[in-house]
Formats: structure tokens, sequence, C-alpha cells
């Protein structure tokens, strides 16, 4: 099913001299949920709003099914959107709200009750279709958003940010439900967010974006294991990027001490290596181990830790015991090898 | 919980020099209220409701009924002026451009009411310039009478008032959110649609405000009937101020202002009042 549904080739946009997006090149299955993630300011709702049609590309071509959307109105492209304040509109009941599109359309009054009720069943919200919107909650608030935006059968699936102003137990929930809807409809959906949580627990592909470059676009299991470069490590799951060097048997020394890991780079040259915070495990030790606790913190489950070694600080998580290491203990570093990354420097 | 910074007693003493400035009025008010029920007309002497009852004349009956239409007709061709141009301004994002019409539309309530006056007396007068470029294309024998009557009136009203009604609904459209229309239009409106659909119902009470404004301000208008209309077009205004100066019918005066007061704001309570039950609550 790896069929391409949109296609965006070559785009590029321009604010006065800001350049928001450059040589964007991204193939969308149909049916994937593709997320957008990166920092602000990266690029991401520019790219969701041109494929939107609210924003037009300064170079480089939109391609759904075959055909050139490029300079298509938005409200020709059929493309549900579901928006950052979800923008429901306050003059108009859930139903009215949900149907608006199908009103749009010219459809039969009957079918458009029919739909309406169909999706407010979808979104586990029976019954108050003839409410304002105004008496609705957040979440409920949530699910007519999304359901206005399924209820045209659209094309493409399009959300900005959609779940950033609920609280955090809601967005989870949420998050799950988004999941559960979208592959039911099998609707092509393309989701924007900062919140790297999130677009890991939705995405089938994720498109990590930064200062309007795609950084790396893979599926999350895979950008998180083998991040493309130092941005990508550190923005998912926050790495501890660290100087190395290919020792003179082509391992990685890592904080002057040979880790044993092998590279491909000759020996000597400089390197920089991401490493996982649950990558390392402590030992304690009496004397001379390598590092020295800072800081740790039980969360429960695991422990986060603050190591100063070789004038670094490193982060490092790991399970809870007894026997943890505590402040100012003296450690000795051991590194998995599965979860770090070496670039060139 | 209260949205401003100041509590109730702060803002108190902040608007106390505006009551300085608005008491005088309310004392006037009570004090033609009393003019009103003066059983003589030109003292204050006794209760009486003579001077209503005076006024329950066919001729004052035919300037209130002319002041609501004048004031009603007026509003509607404002309304209908003020939304296009309030789009227009917010859509224009040149500086230049956008400056020049405002200034344009602000024209009129900078400029002195009689200037105005004597500007269209000028222009379509008898003799004014559109009669004698008719007259010289040959289209009209005798001059076009366009002054001196309602539709005189009627035009002089809907250009003072006019902007009275562009700036509340342009700072309104501001207001409304891009992301309301951009869910229209990804649902499939045109931009036609959208207006229709979901800008106007959203300006709704702005635009009842703005009407409001308007319609007050041409029911009680004086200068533009008296210069425009001369004696023919009787609004209630002119018609007060002619119980007052040859006649010195002061009570029958406060009595028809009184009147005019009440007739207005009966207009604005229902209007308010209509917005409110139609309107799904769009607050929370």
């Amino acid at each position: 099913m790896s069929e391409t549904h949109l296609n965006i080739e070559g785009l590029s946009k321009s604010f006065d001299n800001v350049q928001a997006l450059s040589n964007i090149d991204l193939k969308v299955d149909r049916g994937a949920f593709v997320c957008l993630l990166g920092p602000s300011g990266c690029g991401k709702t520019t790219l969701l709003r041109i494929i939107a049609g609210f924003e037009r590309a300064t170079a480089g071509k939109l391609v759904l099914d075959g055909a050139d959307i490029t300079n298509l109105a938005p409200h020709k492209r059929g493309f549900g959107m579901v928006f950052q304040s979800l923008a429901l509109f306050p003059h108009m009941s859930v139903a009215e709200n949900i149907s608006y599109g199908l009103k749009l359309r010219k459809t039969s009054r009957v079918e458009q009750k029919d739909r309406v009720e169909e999706l407010l069943n979808v979104v586990e919200l029976p019954h108050i279709a003839d409410r304002p919107v105004s008496a609705l909650s957040g979440g409920q608030r949530q699910r007519v958003a999304i359901a206005r935006a399924l209820a045209i059968r659209p094309k493409l699936f399009l959300l900005d940010e959609p779940l950033s102003a609920l609280d955090a137990k809601l967005r989870d929930n949420m998050q799950i439900e988004l999941r559960r809807l979208q592959q039911s409809f099998g609707v092509t959906t393309v989701l924007v967010t900062h919140d790297q949580t999130e677009a890991m627990m939705l995405a089938d592909e994720l498109v990590v974006l930064s200062d309007g470059v795609i950084q790396q676009a893979a599926p999350p299991s895979q950008v998180y294991r083998f991040p493309a470069n130092p941005f990508v490590a550190d923005f998912i799951g926050s790495a501890n990027i660290l100087p190395a060097v290919s020792t003179s048997q082509k391992t990685l020394g890592l904080l002057g001490m040979n880790t044993g890991i092998s590279v491909q780079q000759a020996p000597g040259i400089t390197l920089q290596a991401a490493v996982r915070s649950e990558a390392i495990s402590l030992r304690r030790v009496e004397s001379g181990g390598t590092g020295t606790i800072s800081f740790a913190r039980d969360l429960g489950p695991v422990t986060e830790w603050l190591v100063q070694a070789a004038g670094h600080e490193i982060r490092v998580r790991g399970a809870s015991s007894a026997a943890s290491p505590t402040v100012g203990d003296q450690v000795e570093l051991k590194f998995d090898q599965d979860r770090i990354s070496v670039f060139a420097s | 919980m209260s949205t401003t910074t100041l509590s109730k007693g702060q803002a108190l003493a902040f608007a106390a020099p505006a009551f300085i400035a608005i008491l005088p009025f309310l004392v006037a008010c009570v004090y033609i209220l009393r003019f009103s029920l003066s059983a003589e007309q030109g003292v204050i002497e006794g209760i009486s409701i003579r001077a209503y009852q005076e006024l329950m004349t066919p001729f004052f009956g035919r300037s209130v009924w002319l002041t609501l239409k004048l004031a009603f007709i007026a509003t509607v061709i404002v309304m209908f002026m003020a939304v296009p141009l309030a789009f227009l301004l917010t859509s224009l994002r040149g500086s230049f451009a956008r400056r020049l019409l405002t200034v344009t539309i602000l024209l009129p309530l900078i400029l002195n009411l009689l200037v105005q006056a004597y500007g269209w007396i000028l222009l379509l007068g008898p003799s004014g310039a559109l009669n004698t470029l008719l007259k010289s294309l040959g289209l009209i024998e005798r001059p076009l009478f366009l002054l001196f009557n309602e539709t005189g009136v009627l035009l002089g009203l809907v250009q003072t008032s006019l902007p009275l009604a562009v700036f509340p609904i342009v700072s309104a459209v501001r207001g409304i959110s891009k992301e309301h229309l951009e869910a229209a239009s990804s649902l499939g409106a045109s931009n036609w649609r959208i207006l229709r659909d979901v800008s106007l119902p959203l300006l709704r009470p702005a635009l009842v405000g703005a009407a409001s404004i308007v319609f007050a301000f041409n029911a009680s208008a004086f200068a533009i009937p008296l210069l425009l209309g001369g004696r023919r077009v009787q609004m209630m205004g002119v018609a007060i101020r002619d119980m007052i100066s040859p006649l010195f019918n002061w009570s029958g005066a406060a009595a028809a202002g009184m009147i005019l007061i009440l007739l207005t704001l009966f207009v604005l309570v229902v209007s308010a009042w209509l917005v409110r039950v139609t309107t799904v609550k769009t607050k929370g």
C-alpha cells in the first residue's frame, strides 16, 4: 500500500526576505498519517497552509492523485482541516457546523442529517447535535471540529496543532482517538505538531523540519533509532550530543574512553556522537570513576541523573532502584551500542 | 472575573471628569422634561400635559412619520454603503491607499456641517454644477429639483452619517478570526459564500450597533434638514426649532423633544433586544 497520494515537489516559500521553506520534496502515501514535527518557526505550519491552499508557494508543485493542484483555490481542494483554534462557527449549532460543508455541496437535508448523526456517533458525542457550540467543553469542541472536517469525506485530512489547547490527560485520550478515527476512515492525514511524543504516537511517517528544510522523513521508530543528523537526534528524544573521535582501532572514543563501538571513519577523525540518555548505564565506584553525579531525581519508574564527566554534563536515564547512585557518587559509564549515533563532525 | 485592571472604585474615580460633562446634560434633560409638563408655554408653571395634547395634530404626526421614515431609509442606505467600504478598508494593504480612503470617509466628521450643506447646494441647486452640466448636454430643459425636498435631505443625512457606521464595522471586520474564514473555505465555501454565511453573521452585533448610532444621529438631525430641506421638509428637529423661534412655544418644543428622545430610545432598545433574542450565544 505505498501508492503516492500527495506529492510535494521542490516546494519553496519566502515571505519578503525570510525563507520559510526551501526545496521541500515529500511523498505522502495514500492512507498514511504524516506528522510534520519541528520547533516553532521551522516552517511546518507554512507547509500545511500551502497544502491547504491558504498560502501560495514561491516555487515548486503540489500534485494530488497525479493532478497539479498548486494553484487550485482552497475551497475547491476538498481537504478537511482542523485548526489550532478549532474555528467552530459560533453562530451555528453543532449540527450546522458539521453539515456546513455538505450544505455547500448541495447534499439533501436527509443525507446531511444522517451524516451528522453518523459522525457524532463516531466521535462518541451522540445527542448534542442541537447544542450551540458555546455550550461544549474543550474536548467536545475538539471532536466536533474533527467531525466537521471529516463530514465532507475529505481527500486529505489536515490538522494544525489541534490538541495543543487540551490538558495533558485529555490530549493523551484524543491522540489515541484521532489515530483510531484516521485508521477507520482510511483518510490520508497530515498533522502539524511541535510535541515529539504526540508525533511518535500518531505518525506512520515522521517529517522533522528545521529552518525550512526537511531534516529527516521516516517512520518514527527509525527516526528515533537512526537519526539523520545531530539536530534530529537532539530534537527527538533529546540525546546528549558529545564530541567524539575515531580511535586507532576504528572504534568510538568518547569522553576520553574507548567505548569499543566500531565506527566507519578513519582513525583520528573527529566525530559527533548522539547518545540517548537511556543508552548509558551507571555503576557506582568507590573512587576513580569517570564521572560524578551532580543531580539525581527519582521520577518513579525511572531516575534521571546529571553526570559531570570529562568537562561535559551528561543526561542519563535509567530504572530506579534502591542501589541507584545519588548526588556526589563516583560512577563508571557504560554505553549501549544500539542507541548511539555517530556523525561526521 | 473582571477583565480590566481597575477596581470598580478606581474606574469610577477615573471616569469622574466624564461625569462632570455628563451631569449638566442630564440636568438639562430633566429640565426639558419639567418644561414639557408646564401649564404655560413660556415659563415653567404648574403641571399639565397640555403641551403634549397640543402636539396631537396631523402636522406634528406627519413630522414624526417623516423623521422616522427618513432616518430609517438613510440608515439602510448607509449600511449598504458602509459594509462594503469596511471590507475594502480592511483588505487594502498599501498604507497610502488605505489612508487616503480613511481620510475621505472621515471628512464629513471633520468638516463643518454648514460647509457640507453649502457644498451640496453648489452641486445640486437649481443653478448648481449638476443641473448646469445636464442642461449644457441637452439632457434636461428645466433644472432637476434635488434640493429643498426629501431627496436632498436624504442625500445629506447619508453623507454626514456614513463615517459613523464605517469605522465601528471596520474594527469588527478586523476582529473576525482568520481561521473561521479559512475553515469555511476548506469546507468548500467561495469568498462570497463565506461573506454571507460566516462574516456577516459574525458581524451582526457590530452591524446593529452601527445602524443604531446612525439612526439616532439621523432622527435627531437638525442642520441638514434645515439647510437642504428648507422649510418644506419638517423633520422633528426643524419643527422643534420653529416652535421656539417664531412661536416662543417653549413647553411645546420641550414636549416634542421628549417625544423624539423616547421614540429614538424605543427603536434602539427594540433593535438591541432583537439581536439578543436571535443571536446564538457566542461566549464561553
